[in-house]
C-alpha cells in the first residue's frame, strides 16, 4: 500500500475531522487510531492474511465518510417478529424501534459518549480496518443487556445507500452481555442494487460469564460494493458465542473475526456460508483463540464459487498454554462452479499445550456428477440441478439457522426457485 | 415402444456393448439377465442417457423417436424413468421437493400446468402407504440416511409418481430382504399397464416370481444372447450362465 494512499487518507481526515462527531469517538482517540494504522500500514495483498482480499478499491475509495445520508433507501426484507429493528443509513441512524425490556439500545451520534470498550487495537492482529473505522465513524450503536435477562431479539439493518465517491459508510456497534444474559442479533447489511459503496463495519462483542449470544449476520450488499469488516468478541467463563454469517453480496467482501475465548468453558460456534458468483470476492479470516480451559470452538465453512468468483476462508484455532482440555473442530468445505472460479481455504492449528483436542477437515471439489446425473434423470433442468445442489451444499450452515423466519428468507434468498418447498414442507 | 439395433457403447474407450439388439414392444414387461459384467448397468444407464458413456454406433427407438438425441432430462420428461441400482444420497435437497420437482417438469414438458400442491401430496401418500413408507421420509434429505431397501422403496415411489412410459429398473432386488422385495415388487406390478412398458435389470430370478415377465433376454459380453419367455429364467436359475458363454464370442 502506497505512501501516497496513507497521505490522502490523513488528508482526507484532516479536511472533515472538525465535522466528526465527538460522543462517537472523542477527537484524540480518532487520531490516535489514524496514527496507529497509517504506522502499521493499510493492509497489503503481499500479507499472508490478506492475500485473497481485493484491496485495489480501497485505492480509488473516498475515506471521509458520508455526513448527510440522504437518498432512497433500497426495500427493506420483511421484519422479523419479535425482533426490535434498527435501521441505519451510511452508518447512521435512521429509525429505530422500543428496545427491548432491560436493554439499553444507544446510538451514540446523539446519545451520550462512547466510553470504555470499543477499542480494537490492542488484541486483534487483523484490526486496521477497524482502526479506520474508529478514525472515521459517525455513528456507533452500543446494546448493553443486563444480568440474567430472557432472550430478546434486536435486528440492525446497515443500508448503503451512498456511491464511493460521496464518502464511506462507517457501521459501528458495541454488544454487551452482562453475566448469564442472553440475546439475539440480526445484523444485515444491505445496498442499493447499482451503487459502488464502500463499507467498513466495526463491530464488539463482549460476553460475561454465562452469557450466550445468537448473532446472524447477512452480507449480501449490492454487486458494486465493497464491504469490510472487522469483528472481535471476547468470551468469559461459560460463556457461549454463536456466529452465523452468510455473505452473498459486494463486489469484495472481508470480514476478519477474532474470538477470544477468556473464560473456562466459553464456547464460539462460527457458521459461516459464502456465494461468490461473477467477479466477485468473497473472503473470511477467523481466529478464534483460546487462553481459558475447556473452551471449545466449532467452526464450519461452506463456500461456492461461480463464475470467475474467489472466495476464501482462513480459520486460524490458537490454542495458547492456559487452555487446557481445548476442544475444537473445524470443518471447511468449498465447491467449484466453474473452470474460472477460486476456493482458497485454509485450516491453521496453532497449538502451545497438551490436553488438547483438536481436528479439522478441509476439502475443495466440483459438483457431484452422481448427484447431478440422478437430478437429471428425474426430468430437472441441468441449471435447476445445480442450483439445488448448490443448496444442499449450503445447508451445513443453514440449517443451524434456529429463526424459522430469517431461514426462510435466506432460503428464498439463496434460492428463488425454492419457495415452492417452504410451501409443501408446511402441509406436512 | 423400445427398439434398440446394433448398440454399441463404450467407457474410457472400453467396449462394454457390442451390437445389442432389443425390442421392448407397449405393454410388456421384460426381464434382461445375465452373468457380472455383462453390460447390464451399462445398457440401463445409456438409455437413461448417463454422460461418460459413447455410442459407437447403433439407434435406439422410443416411441419412434431417437432417444439418443435427447439429454437426460428430455428423456425423463418424455417419460423414461430409471430405477437406479444405488439410488443416490442427496443431502439437503428433500425428497417432496424433488418428487414434486420431477412431476412438474414432466408436465410442463406437456404443456400443463403445475400440480396443486394438495393434491399432489394426498397422491404422494397414498403412494407411500403402498410402499410402506413412512411419511417422515418425504421431509428427509434424497435418500439421506436411507438403508439400502428404504432406497429401492425410495426409488419405486417415485416411479409411482411420475407414472413413466418405460422403467428400466437396474437390480431393483439387490439388497433386499425377502419383504421388502415383495413390497418393491407388487408396487412395480400396480404399475404394469397397456401403455407401458418396463425393462428389469435382474441377475437373479427371484425378482422375477414376483414380476412376471413376459420375455427374458440373456445379455453376455454385450450382446443379447438368448430371448425366451419366463422359463428361461427358471432354467438360467438352474444351469448359471456358463453354458451361454460360448454363444457371444
Amino acid at each position: 500500500m502506497s505512501a501516497a494512499l496513507l497521505t490522502r487518507l490523513q488528508e482526507e481526515y484532516g479536511a472533515v475531522r472538525a465535522a466528526l462527531p465527538e460522543s462517537v469517538t472523542a477527537a484524540g482517540r480518532r487520531r490516535e487510531a489514524l496514527e496507529t494504522l497509517c504506522a502499521q500500514g493499510l493492509p497489503a495483498t503481499r500479507e499472508e492474511n490478506w492475500r485473497y482480499t481485493n484491496l485495489r478499491v480501497l485505492e480509488r475509495a473516498r475515506f471521509a465518510p458520508v455526513q448527510d445520508p440522504a437518498g432512497t433507501l433500497p426495500a427493506l426484507p420483511e421484519p422479523l417478529e419479535g425482533f426490535a429493528r434498527y435501521v441505519f443509513v451510511d452508518g447512521q441512524l435512521r429509525s429505530s424501534a422500543a428496545a427491548p425490556h432491560g436493554v439499553t439500545v444507544r446510538s451514540l451520534r446523539s446519545q451520550g459518549a462512547a466510553g470504555a470498550g470499543w477499542e480494537f487495537a490492542a488484541e486483534l492482529p487483523e484490526a486496521r480496518l477497524a482502526l479506520l473505522n474508529e478514525a472515521f465513524a459517525t455513528d456507533a450503536v452500543s446494546i448493553e443487556v443486563p444480568a440474567e435477562s430472557a432472550a430478546c431479539g434486536i435486528e440492525l439493518v446497515f443500508v448503503a445507500a451512498a456511491a464511493a465517491q460521496h464518502g464511506a459508510s462507517y457501521p459501528r456497534v458495541r454488544l454487551a452481555l452482562q453475566s448469564g444474559a442472553r440475546l439475539s442479533v440480526v445484523e444485515r447489511h444491505i445496498g442499493a442494487a447499482d451503487c459502488a459503496s464502500l463499507v467498513n463495519s466495526a463491530v464488539r462483542v463482549e460476553l460475561a460469564a454465562n452469557a450466550h449470544l445468537t448473532h446472524y449476520r447477512l452480507q449480501h450488499c449490492g454487486a458494486r460494493a465493497a464491504w469490510f469488516d472487522t469483528l472481535a468478541a471476547q468470551l468469559g467463563a461459560e460463556a457461549h458465542y454463536e456466529l452465523l454469517a452468510v455473505g452473498t453480496g459486494a463486489l469484495t467482501a472481508r470480514s476478519s473475526v477474532h474470538a477470544r475465548l477468556a473464560g473456562a468453558g466459553a464456547q464460539f460456534t462460527l457458521s459461516a456460508a459464502a456465494l461468490g458468483e461473477g467477479p466477485q470476492s468473497q473472503d473470511m479470516y477467523a481466529l478464534s483463540e483460546h487462553l481459558a480451559a475447556r473452551t471449545r470452538t466449532l467452526e464450519t465453512f461452506r463456500g461456492i464459487a461461480s463464475g470467475r468468483s474467489r472466495v476464501a476462508f482462513n480459520g486460524k484455532i490458537a490454542v495458547r498454554e492456559s487452555a487446557r482440555g481445548t476442544d475444537s473442530r473445524q470443518s471447511l468445505r468449498g465447491l467449484l462452479d466453474g473452470p474460472e472460479a477460486e476456493i482458497d481455504l485454509r485450516p491453521q492449528l496453532e497449538i502451545y499445550t497438551d490436553e488438547v483436542r483438536c481436528s479439522h477437515g478441509a476439502t475443495a471439489g466440483k459438483l457431484d456428477e452422481n448427484m447431478l446425473f440422478y437430478l437429471l434423470s428425474r426430468g430437472l433442468a441441468p441449471e435447476v440441478a445445480g442450483h439445488l445442489l448448490k443448496w444442499a451444499f449450503l445447508e451445513d450452515v443453514i440449517a443451524r439457522i434456529g429463526l424459522a423466519d430469517l431461514r426462510r428468507q435466506i432460503e428464498l434468498g439463496l434460492a428463488g426457485q425454492l419457495s415452492e418447498a417452504a410451501t409443501l414442507k408446511e402441509l406436512l | 415402444m423400445l427398439t434398440i439395433k446394433n448398440l454399441h457403447a463404450a467407457v474410457d474407450g472400453k467396449e462394454i456393448l457390442k451390437g445389442l439388439d432389443l425390442e421392448v414392444p407397449e405393454g410388456e414387461v421384460h426381464a434382461v439377465m445375465g452373468p457380472n459384467g455383462s453390460g447390464k448397468s451399462t445398457l440401463a444407464h445409456v438409455l437413461a442417457g448417463r454422460p461418460g458413456y459413447s455410442i459407437t454406433a447403433g439407434t435406439v427407438l422410443f416411441k419412434g423417436r431417437d432417444l439418443l438425441a435427447l439429454s437426460p432430462e428430455e428423456r425423463a420428461r418424455e417419460g423414461v424413468f430409471l430405477g437406479f441400482q444405488y439410488p443416490v444420497e442427496i443431502p439437503g435437497v428433500n425428497n417432496v421437493y424433488l418428487l414434486k420437482a420431477a412431476v412438474n417438469a414432466a408436465r410442463k414438458h406437456r404443456g400443463l400446468p403445475e400440480v396443486d400442491a394438495f393434491e399432489f401430496l394426498t397422491l404422494v401418500r397414498e403412494k407411500m402407504r403402498l410402499m410402506r413408507m413412512d411419511e417422515s421420509m418425504l421431509s428427509r434429505g434424497v435418500n439421506e440416511g436411507f438403508s439400502g431397501g428404504e432406497k429401492k422403496r425410495n426409488e419405486i415411489l417415485q416411479m409411482l409418481v411420475l407414472e413413466p412410459a418405460l422403467a428400466l429398473l437396474d437390480e431393483t432386488d439387490s439388497g433386499l430382504d425377502i419383504d421388502a422385495l415383495k413390497v418393491v415388487a407388487s408396487g412395480v406390478n400396480t404399475l404394469r399397464a397397456p401403455n407401458r412398458s418396463m425393462v428389469l435389470v435382474t441377475h437373479y430370478q427371484r425378482l422375477l416370481e414376483h414380476i412376471v415377465p413376459d420375455r427374458v433376454h440373456v445379455l453376455v459380453k454385450g450382446r443379447i444372447v438368448r430371448s425366451g419367455d419366463r422359463t428361461l429364467a427358471l432354467e438360467l436359475e438352474r444351469r448359471g450362465y456358463d453354458w451361454l458363454m460360448g454363444e457371444a464370442a
